[in-house]
C-alpha cells in the first residue's frame, strides 16, 4: 500500500469506517512508515481539538416550548373528537353526499392525474430531488408529506427511478415519483388512502394511460405515454415489489 | 399518533437537534426557530417514523426545515455572520492562565468550524460532535456514503490548514 492511498482513506480509517481488509492494510503500512504514523497522530490531535468545540444543548425555554406544544396537541386530541362528533350530527341532516369523496378513478380525477403529468413535463419541474437512489429519494419526503411513500428501484427491469417531487392532486399534497423508460417518463403519484380501492383500473385520456390502485393504505396513480404492455409491466413490478 | 410516545422517542434527541441546527445556522435564535419548526413537523409526521432511528429521523427533519427556511429567504449564499459574543465555557478546575488558553483554543476551533462551507461543517458536526456512523450521516444529509467519506476527508484537510498556523498557541502536536 502506498502513502497516497493511506492519505486518501485516513479519515475513514480513523473513524473506523473502513472494511477490515482495508484497515488491516493501513495498519501494516503504518508499522513501516514514519511519515504516515506522524500523519495519523496529527489527525488524531485534530479530532481531539475539533471535539473540544462547543456542544450547543437545547436551551430550557425551547424545551419548555416544545413540551407545551405536545401537551397542547394531546389536549386537542382529547376534545376535538367531541367537536367532530357534533359536526357529524349536524351534517347528517344535510345528507350523505358530503360523507366522503370517493377516490374512484373518476373522469375528473384521471384528468387531474394527466394534468399533473403534463405539467411536470412542460414546466421543467420534473423533480425536486433528482436521484436514482431510492435511499435518497425516500428520506427527501420526510417532513414534507405526512406519510412515507414506498420508493422502489426498478432499474433492474429497465424502469430506472430518476427522482421525486412534491405535487398536488385533488387539493392534497402527494409524493410524485418519477421513473424512466427510454425516452418515456412515468409519474407515480402516491398518497395515503384509508378506504379500500381497486387492485388496478386502467384509463386512457388524451393519449396517456393511467393506472390506479390502492394497496397497503396508499393510493397510487401511474401515468405515462408509454404503450399499454410496458406500463402494465411496470405497474405489476411496482405492485409486487 | 400518541404524543406521549412522541415525547419519549423524539424529545430525548432535542439536544442533538439543537446542536445540529445551531451549527447550521450559526445563530442561537434562528437555531431555536428551526428546531421548533422541525419538532412541529416531526409531531405532525410522527406516523411516518417507520425506522427505529428517531435521532436520524429528527435530524433529517431539522435539516429539511432549515433548508426550506433559507430557500424561502433566498439566503443560500450564507451571508450572515454568527453571533460570537457569547463567552465560551472553559473548565473551572484550571488555573486562570490555563483557562484563558483553553478559551482561546475553543474560540479558535469554533471560528474554524464556522468558516467551513456548510456541506463540510455539517458532516464534521454530525461525526465529531454527535459521533454518528457514516451510514446515518448519509441518510440525514441524503447523499451516498462515499460522499460523506470524501466530504469529511476534505473538511478535515481544510480544518488542518485553518488550525495549524505559525504561532505557538494553536499548533497541533
Amino acid at each position: 500500500m502506498s502513502c497516497e492511498l493511506v492519505e486518501r482513506d485516513l479519515s475513514a480509517y480513523l473513524d473506523r469506517e473502513l472494511d477490515i481488509d482495508a484497515a488491516t492494510a493501513i495498519r501494516s503500512h503504518l508499522t513501516d512508515c514514519v511519515a504516515c504514523r506522524r500523519l495519523v497522530a496529527q489527525r488524531e490531535a485534530l479530532g481531539r481539538l475539533v471535539r473540544s468545540a462547543p456542544y450547543h444543548s437545547a436551551p430550557e425555554r425551547l424545551r419548555a416550548r416544545i413540551s407545551a406544544s405536545t401537551t397542547r396537541s394531546r389536549f386537542a386530541r382529547r376534545f376535538l373528537p367531541l367537536a367532530a362528533a357534533a359536526t357529524v350530527l349536524v351534517s347528517a341532516g344535510i345528507g350523505a353526499a358530503v360523507m366522503r369523496l370517493a377516490p374512484a378513478a373518476s373522469v375528473a380525477m384521471v384528468d387531474q392525474v394527466v394534468d399533473g403529468h403534463v405539467r411536470s413535463l412542460m414546466a421543467d419541474h420534473l423533480f425536486d430531488v433528482q436521484s436514482t437512489d431510492q435511499h435518497t429519494v425516500k428520506p427527501w419526503f420526510l417532513g414534507k408529506v405526512d406519510f412515507a411513500p414506498p420508493v422502489v428501484d426498478l432499474s433492474a427491469i429497465g424502469f430506472p427511478l430518476v427522482g421525486g417531487r412534491l405535487d398536488y392532486l385533488g387539493g392534497q399534497p402527494v409524493a410524485a415519483l418519477v421513473y424512466q423508460r427510454q425516452k418515456h417518463t412515468i409519474n407515480v403519484f402516491v398518497s395515503p388512502e384509508k378506504s379500500s380501492g381497486p387492485t388496478d383500473v386502467v384509463r386512457a385520456a388524451r393519449g396517456f394511460r393511467v393506472h390506479h390502485w390502492v394497496r397497503d393504505g396508499m393510493s397510487f396513480w401511474a401515468v405515462s405515454d408509454l404503450n399499454d404492455a410496458e406500463l402494465t409491466q411496470f405497474v405489476r413490478a411496482l405492485q409486487t415489489s | 399518533m400518541a404524543s406521549r410516545l412522541f415525547e419519549e422517542t423524539v424529545l430525548p434527541h432535542l439536544d442533538a437537534a439543537f446542536n445540529y441546527a445551531r451549527w447550521l445556522t450559526r445563530n442561537d435564535s434562528e437555531a431555536e426557530d428551526v428546531v421548533q419548526d422541525a419538532c412541529l413537523r416531526a409531531m405532525r409526521f410522527f406516523s411516518s417514523l417507520r425506522e427505529d432511528n428517531a435521532r436520524a429521523w429528527l435530524l433529517t427533519i431539522v435539516r429539511n426545515s432549515w433548508y426550506s427556511r433559507i430557500s424561502r429567504r433566498k439566503e443560500i449564499a450564507e451571508s450572515t455572520a454568527g453571533d460570537h459574543d457569547r463567552g465560551e465555557s472553559a473548565d473551572d478546575a484550571l488555573d486562570p492562565e490555563e483557562r484563558l488558553l483553553q478559551q482561546y483554543t475553543i474560540a479558535r476551533v469554533r471560528a474554524a468550524l464556522e468558516q467551513l462551507p456548510v456541506d463540510f461543517r455539517e458532516v464534521i458536526v454530525l461525526r465529531e460532535l454527535e459521533g454518528l456512523p457514516y451510514k446515518e450521516i448519509a441518510a440525514i444529509v441524503s447523499v451516498p456514503i462515499g460522499t460523506v467519506m470524501s466530504r469529511l476527508s476534505r473538511a478535515r484537510e481544510r480544518l488542518m490548514t485553518l488550525l495549524t498556523p505559525s504561532d505557538s498557541m494553536g499548533r497541533l502536536p
